[in-house]
């Protein structure tokens, strides 16, 4: 098998009569972290869901080699079952009952909710219930996450707390991660290739790596250049802007 | 983990369920009963026969009463709370054998309900009641006053109806009313009706709580008034004669008894009608002659005067035949006193 | 201590007071009533519920009502949430019986009184029919809402751990609709018992609903009100046991947003 584990092929996409997603190439290697950003609705989580195979694309093709995993937005932890049931989905059909207890423990103390096995959702606080849906993502064989604005549901400092905490978590399960997202702060932190999509009908039309040992600080030049190329290239006109981003990057 | 609750709760409502049905259906006396070498060979038969709760059916729930001690039928009186009702289970064919007013029996037949008048169940027992605070003497003392009947259809409607053309008083003088009998006396005495026309125990509440006065009894008006009679259906009447001949003779009988025997009868009727003994005795007795239970054979000629008033006043559509209504083969030639063996 | 509301000694005492304020007021009106057959005294009521008590009436119809409405509810529960499962899931099915289903929720369980005795005569079966009438239609609507309001996501965290059809219903769906469900449970539980004692006023001869019809037309306003008292106290107890069924920890997430 390759190291290829995903590859989109001219793939365009409509609904109706709107075409969201037009001639869109891209290609993922093992272990990559490529963050998807642009403005909200210009068809990022289309080509998430288009990845995952939830959805089938009008015209082009897609192949993944390897399990996927998906992370949601907010609230994708059933709240019907408690921290240790949710996690123990990834792994609910291993028979080895000692082995299955064994790596829930592990997931765990992997994200420190020790003591709220027990819990359900609703008993926790948003950043710990984003750590239990990471814990879940990661329990259980998969080569490839997906996530879907996983943080944006959080306050600010949690945010930036939970960025750490996946750089981490990867640290210790690597996965091939493509993180959608439109904070443009967070892909520079974490990813390592990021991908602006226009607005619709949306295409690649650059990309951006950005070759920095992980975990990254928010104020580091190379970062703070990173979301400065990326906010012209999506918005061009937008600096010097009173958006949140915009000052930031001026900030710096 | 939730269908684990589930469960439970699902265990816990049938055992809830389970435990009601064995308190209501109680298997255990059938299993008693088949203990001790009853079989279903000599287990004894029953009839439901309707009735309302009211003292002119009084002799239904005697002779339910009487027959409980029969060894091989037993006739099982059943009460209902309206005519309506009543009506709907012999329809349904759930009821064969009631006490009726006249009238309703009339339009059933008309209708096509196969049911006969095979007796009657009283005569007299009803009274026109009127307030105390009005001076009020007769009907023409009541012209523009409001009269509460319990209904279009009732023998109350259509005895006042003839004893307002008696004494010169047009339909439309007086105000009626529709009221349910319990109804009645409240609204008198809270002022809302000034009279009102019903069979007891309705108008003796009035009287004994002094917010009534009695303006006539149904025997001033219309002596040997027949309000209810004892119907039964042609199916009855075709698949068991000895049956309905059974149970004619029982309450005759009752009915010469109670008709002697008021303060006991009042005694043994009282739990079934869940009323005041007080109130059921005060009606049998003060005076003795307000409900009658003897010479209960209805003739032709008295249930034509219904049939021809029902007619008039638009009761009935058109004619019932009389031959076709009633059915007087079940009446016993000689009527003794029931007697009590228990 | 103002804004931190009452605590446990309020809590159970205010209900008490407010109880006992009802009944002295009802006593002392019922003073100035010259006749206790158009207004009982809560003394009259007191013996009057002591009269039903000891002649076994009171047991014979409280029973004859609790087995109605329990049967005629579970009838309703075993057959309406299946359905409305099935009707929430399957949009033909949901087309097809909608109309007809919110036609039905419309129509007053009592106009059905005089078919369900010429059907079912008088007694059980036909109060059972009459509750289940009443309880089956909300039940049902209520559990297609609760399919509709499930959000996707969940379905979808479904599929993506590899969970079958039968899985999902078993996993998914409904786990996310019992709280909504039991919501409407204690509802039309609550619905069937005002079904329970209308009907029985009508096409019964035994039960809570009778008995005080009985006692009305037997002029026993005492008997009538102690049989008021009954059906209320029995009502509150019926809800307190069904609230039991929220606090099941997997549930209780479906109340505390």
């Amino acid at each position: 098998m390759s190291d290829k584990l995903i590859h989109v092929q001219n793939v365009s996409h409509s609904f109706g009569n709107t075409t969201v997603l037009e001639n869109v190439n891209l290609t993922i290697s093992r272990g990559e972290f490529i963050a998807i950003v642009g403005p909200s609705g210009c068809g990022k989580t289309t080509l998430l869901n288009l990845i995952s195979g939830y959805e089938n694309p009008s015209s082009g093709s897609i192949s993944r080699n390897g399990k996927l995993r998906m992370v949601y937005q907010q609230d994708g932890l059933l709240p019907w079952l408690t921290v240790i049931e949710n996690v123990g989905l990834g792994i609910r059909h291993l028979r080895d009952a000692e082995e299955k207890n064994r790596q829930l423990k592990d997931a765990i103390e992997l994200i420190g909710l020790e003591g709220f096995e027990q819990h359900y959702p609703h008993q926790l606080s948003g950043g710990m219930r984003q750590r239990v849906e990471l814990a879940r993502a990661l329990t259980g064989e998969s080569d490839i996450l997906l996530m879907d604005e996983p943080f944006s549901a959080l306050d600010y400092l949690t945010r930036i707390k939970m960025r750490n905490e996946l750089v981490r978590l990867l640290k210790e399960r690597p996965r091939t991660v493509i993180l959608v997202t439109h904070d443009i702060e967070e892909a520079a932190q974490l990813a390592d290739r990021i991908i602006p999509l226009t607005t619709r009908p949306a295409t690649i039309l650059t990309e951006k790596r950005i070759e920095l040992e992980k975990p990254r600080s928010l104020t580091d030049p190379i970062v703070t250049e990173a979301v400065h190329d990326l906010l012209i290239s999506l918005s061009p006109g937008s600096l010097p802007a009173t958006e949140k981003t915009g000052i930031k990057a001026e900030e710096n | 983990m939730l269908y684990k609750y589930l469960l439970k709760w699902l265990f816990g409502a049938i055992a809830f369920l389970l435990i009601l049905a064995l308190l209501r259906f109680q298997p255990w006396q059938h299993l008693n009963s088949s203990l001790w070498g009853e079989t279903s060979q000599t287990r004894i038969e029953s009839l439901d026969v309707g009735f309302l709760p009211v003292t002119c059916h009084l002799t239904c729930p005697v002779t339910d009463y009487a027959s409980r001690t029969s060894i091989d039928f037993r006739f099982d009186s059943q009460r209902y709370t309206d005519f309506p009702t009543m009506v709907e289970s012999i329809r349904s064919g759930r009821l064969e054998a009631t006490f009726m007013i006249v009238p309703l029996a009339m339009k059933l037949r008309e209708q096509g309900v196969p049911v006969r008048i095979v007796y009657l169940g009283h005569r007299d027992g009803s009274t026109v009641m009127v307030r105390p605070d009005l001076n009020i003497n007769n009907l023409q003392d009541l012209r523009g006053k409001r009269f509460a009947i319990p209904s279009k259809y009732s023998n109350q409607y259509l005895v006042i109806r003839r004893l307002m053309s008696e004494q010169g008083v047009n339909p439309e003088e007086i105000n009626f009313v529709e009221l349910p009998p319990p109804d009645m006396p409240g609204a008198l005495s809270a002022r809302a009706i000034d009279a009102y026309f019903v069979g007891e125990p309705f108008a003796a509440r009035a009287e004994l709580s002094g917010t009534g006065k009695i303006l006539y009894h149904a025997k001033d008006i219309w002596p040997n008034f027949i309000s209810c009679a004892l119907v039964v259906h042609e199916n009855l009447i075709n698949r068991r004669p000895e049956v309905v001949a059974d149970l004619v003779r029982g309450i005759a009988e009752s009915g010469e008894w109670a008709e002697n025997n008021r303060e006991e009868a009042a005694r043994i009727a009282a739990p079934y009608f869940r009323q005041d003994e007080a109130v059921v005795r005060h009606v049998l007795t003060r005076p003795p002659d307000r409900v009658s239970f003897q010479m209960l054979t209805p003739t032709d000629e008295e249930l034509q005067r219904i049939h021809d008033i029902a007619l008039e006043s638009g009761i009935l559509d058109k004619p019932v035949s009389m031959q076709a209504l009633v059915d007087r083969s079940f009446i016993p030639e000689v009527i003794r006193p029931r007697t009590f063996n228990n | 201590m103002h804004q931190t509301g009452i605590n446990r000694f309020q809590r159970r005492v205010l209900p008490l007071a407010v109880l006992l304020f009802v009944i002295i007021s009802w006593y002392i009106i019922s003073l100035f009533v010259p006749s206790n057959s158009v207004f009982p005294s809560p003394v009259d009521v007191f013996f009057g519920f002591l009269e039903e008590a000891g002649s076994g009436r009171l047991a014979n119809d409280l029973i004859a009502s609790l087995f109605r409405v329990t049967a005629g509810f579970f009838l309703a529960v075993f057959l309406g949430i299946p359905l409305g499962l099935w009707m929430g899931v399957q949009p033909f099915a949901r087309a097809a019986l909608l109309p007809t289903i919110n036609f039905f929720r419309n129509l007053s369980p009592l106009a059905w009184i005089p078919f369900a005795i010429l059907w079912f005569g008088i007694g059980d079966a036909p109060a059972v029919f009459l509750i289940f009438m009443a309880a089956f239609f909300p039940i049902v609507l209520a559990t297609i809402a609760a399919v509709g309001n499930i959000p996707a996501v969940y379905f979808r965290v479904g599929s993506d751990y590899g969970m079958n059809r039968w899985e999902i219903l078993k996993n998914i769906t409904f786990p996310a609709i019992a709280p909504q469900v039991i919501t409407s449970l204690r509802v039309t539980a609550g619905l069937s018992w005002l079904v329970v004692v209308a009907a029985e006023m009508i096409a019964g001869n035994d039960g809570l609903g009778f008995a005080i019809w009985d006692a009305r037309n037997g002029l026993r306003m005492d008997l009538l009100v102690s049989g008021m008292i009954v059906i209320g106290l029995i009502g509150v107890i019926l809800d307190r046991v069904l609230v039991q069924l929220t606090e099941i920890p997997s549930i209780r997430w479906g109340y505390e947003r």
